[in-house]
């Protein structure tokens, strides 16, 4: 039976949790506040993804990727920031941004294929997270080399300020990402790079994907201190990218992590997995299911019991139902908003094609104009 | 019977079949007629391309014929190109326009350059099928619909098809063409709508425009998934339309531009890319240039307009439709020079 995708698999990672959720090592320093918004954005996460995921059955959303299976590795490493650090995610990194308050709504509402600009307007009120979020990349890869960039201003102005960034086993073929690190090296910068090895990109097992042993040691060719976690523990995760970042602020360069995990779900509502993968595997890694481990370790010590986690699925259930609520509130984005924003200043170009684009909507024939004069 | 209709030629038994169908079925014809042909990209393997356009091929021909990359975009087409200079026939597949991006380096630097670097020694006979377009609903970078970008590059081929049965006599004509190809495919089109189509090898000119109305007032220039939308703005509008599917992106037919505007002395070019420097800008220079003295009316463009492709709340009142290229229409009408 296999349940590891790749060449040679190993179990050669970092852990503190044993898939039944007792410490095999002595746990990180966290304290108890900490863990409960762990758990607590581990819950919310998975009521995010499970709504979207019907939001688009009915038709309300295009297209979503859950994170479901996956979450340690955006609730452990986004712990591991302080506010005013910088993060430049992905699509599966939801529970990192519902780990610092990120707008659910805004979420919703971006799912829902509403202008940013209206999201924006509409749903205004809502505070940024402490932690700065880049808008969450679609083209993969791209966020890495940006991340290190970002990273790259903060050691210019001797900022302690860390950049973290995200990527999938399979977007570590890019040339981006090789570009990413190889920067990151030279340049010594504060970049903490996190690689979710969820095991499969799209079709793709890790071992179509490379044939290194590990996506860690990719970062060897460019002297990047680099480490491999399970990714489906989330102390263990939260400890190394803690070290991690705890270098990148202290001057000491990047890091690259590895964290293994497993996507339990499509990779997204277009795909389908049964296709490429059979049911054995899905069945070995639930019984890895990142929340079981920690909320049994959690309920050992006595963080959390039945009263308290019904409490947080209660509330995260709200929240979640609130967010839709509100972002089924913004109004269905006006077409002109599709030309805002694209440059400062203003274009014979963009008043034409806006004045085009109004009398269109109006019914009326937008082409008359034969001398450019018109419109104006 | 106008040019490069496909099914008229043929004598041979036909199947229904969509685009993506007849993607699929002219990839197998081909490898099967061709050991050397091999198909390149990610999720090519059991699942058959995330569009499902190379489903089944991977079991039929195996790994080195269908060859499932890791996700690199550069790497897909540097390495094709690798092949095609040592006398394979390679097809990669870039999963969506809006991810070309990455390989823009290798389509600048080798692609497009090696034939003519090698004082013509060298020959790359490659196709890059490309997904493209608009119309489905998707996330950022899914709906591109850039093809300017590979327009405006000597040294390749842009071929855009519009039916189920050109998709297959195009695709095949492009796999067996000495030149680097981009095969675009317009995904909004890929299923729904069927053709019969023959199931017979037949190849179609890949660089002949495709007359495919007849009319004598007014030109429509379009291709891909907008054709549709000048089929029935033709309908609607009190005037006897001509339309022309460009076929060919680069280079252009302009003969059968010329010859048709020559004739109507009115034209629209109706395409959902962004206008500015889009083909629609190049096609209203040639007409100005080679045809003013016949023309009775400024050309119009009906586009997309000069945004990112927005989302998909309002990527309806982005695209061009029937109502946009009717009112194009109404208005190269309406003037008299
Ligand atoms: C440059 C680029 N190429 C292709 C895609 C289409 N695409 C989106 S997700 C995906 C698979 C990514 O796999 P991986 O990096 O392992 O991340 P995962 O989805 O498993 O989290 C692909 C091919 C894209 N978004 N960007």
């Amino acid at each position: 039976m296999s349940y590891w995708t790749e060449v040679r698999p190993r179990e050669d990672f970092y852990r503190v949790l044993d898939p039944d959720g007792s410490p095999i090592r002595d746990p990180p320093d966290v304290d108890e506040g900490t863990l409960r918004r762990m758990y607590w954005a581990f819950v919310r996460s998975r009521a995010f993804d499970e709504k979207a995921l019907r939001l688009q059955r009915r038709g309300e959303i295009s297209i979503h990727a859950a994170s479901v299976g996956e979450e340690a590795v955006p609730i452990g490493t986004a712990a591991a920031l302080e506010p005013g650090d910088w993060c430049f995610p992905t699509y599966r990194q939801t529970a990192a941004m519902v780990y610092w308050d990120a707008s659910l709504a805004k979420a919703f509402a971006g799912l829902m294929g509403t202008e940013p600009e209206t999201t924006a307007e509409h749903l205004d009120e809502e505070g940024e997270p402490a932690v700065n979020f880049s808008p969450p990349y679609v083209p993969l890869t791209v966020n890495v080399t940006n991340a290190v960039g970002s990273a790259m201003a903060d050691r210019f102005n001797d900022r302690d300020t860390v950049t973290m960034s995200y990527v999938g086993d399979g977007s570590t073929s890019e040339g981006d990402f090789h570009e990413a690190l190889n920067f990151a090296g030279v340049f010594e910068a504060p970049a903490v790079t996190i690689c979710h090895n969820n095991q499969w990109a799209i079709s793709v097992p890790t071992h179509r994907q490379t044939a290194a042993e590990t996506f860690a040691q990719k970062a060897e060719a460019h002297g990047v201190p680099h480490d491999r976690v399970d990714g489906n523990d989330v102390l263990a995760v939260y400890e190394k990218t803690r070290e991690a970042v705890d270098r990148a602020r202290g001057g000491e360069g990047p890091t690259l992590l590895e964290c293994v995990t497993y996507r339990m779900v499509d990779h997204n509502t277009a795909d389908e997995d049964s296709v490429y993968r059979d049911e054995t595997e899905l069945e070995r890694w639930a019984e890895l299911d990142p929340v079981d481990r920690f909320e049994a370790y959690l309920r050992a010590e006595g963080v959390l019991d039945d009263e308290a986690a019904s409490r947080v699925a209660e509330e995260a259930e709200a929240a979640v139902d609130e967010a839709v609520a509100a972002a089924r509130a913004v109004p269905e984005s006006d077409p002109q908003r599709m030309f805002d924003h694209h440059l400062h200043g203003e274009s014979w170009t963009e008043r034409h094609q806006r004045a085009e684009l109004r009398r269109e909507l109006a019914g009326e024939n937008p082409f008359v104009d034969f001398d450019g004069e018109g419109f104006e | 019977m106008s040019r490069g209709d496909a099914a008229a030629d043929v004598a041979s038994d036909t199947e229904s079949w969509n685009v993506v169908e007849a993607v699929r079925e002219t990839l197998g014809q081909e490898m099967r007629r061709d050991d050397s042909v091999r198909l390149l990209g990610y999720d090519m393997g059991p699942i058959g391309g995330v569009y499902r356009a190379t489903e089944g091929l991977y079991e039929e021909f195996g790994a080195d014929r269908v060859i499932d990359t890791p996700l690199s975009e550069g790497g897909i087409l540097g390495t094709a190109v690798g092949m095609a200079v040592r006398g394979e026939r390679v097809v990669p597949e870039i999963q969506f326009m809006g991810f070309f991006y990455p390989a823009f380096g290798q389509f600048m630097y080798s692609l497009v350059k090696l034939h003519e670097r090698s004082g013509g020694g060298l020959e790359l006979p490659m196709t890059v099928r490309v997904p493209y377009g608009g119309g489905i609903k998707s996330s950022e970078y899914h709906s591109e619909s850039t093809e300017t970008y590979f327009a405006h590059t000597p040294g390749v081929r842009v071929v855009c098809p519009s039916t189920p049965a050109q998709t297959k006599g195009l695709l095949a004509a492009s796999i067996r063409h000495p030149d680097p190809v981009m095969f675009l495919e317009p995904k909004k089109i890929y299923r729904g709508e069927r053709e019969a189509v023959p199931t017979d090898e037949y190849v179609l000119p890949i660089d002949e425009a495709r007359v495919v109305r007849e009319g004598e007032d007014v030109t429509v220039l379009t291709w891909g998934a907008m054709l549709r939308h000048a089929e029935t703005a033709a309908d609607r509008v009190d005037a006897d339309v001509e339309i022309i599917d460009l076929v060919s992106l680069s280079p252009l037919d302009v003969e059968t531009v010329l010859d048709s505007v020559k004739r109507t002395g009115r034209c629209v070019v109706l395409h959902e890319a962004r206008r500015t420097l889009g083909l629609g800008a190049e096609l209203s220079a040639l007409v100005n240039e080679y045809a003013l003295d016949h023309l009775h009316a400024p050309i119009k463009r009906a586009t997309g307009f000069d945004v990112h492709f927005p989302g998909h709340q309002t990527e309806d009142a982005y695209l061009p439709d029937a109502e946009r290229a009717e009112h194009a229409i109404k208005a190269v009408m309406s003037y008299e020079f």
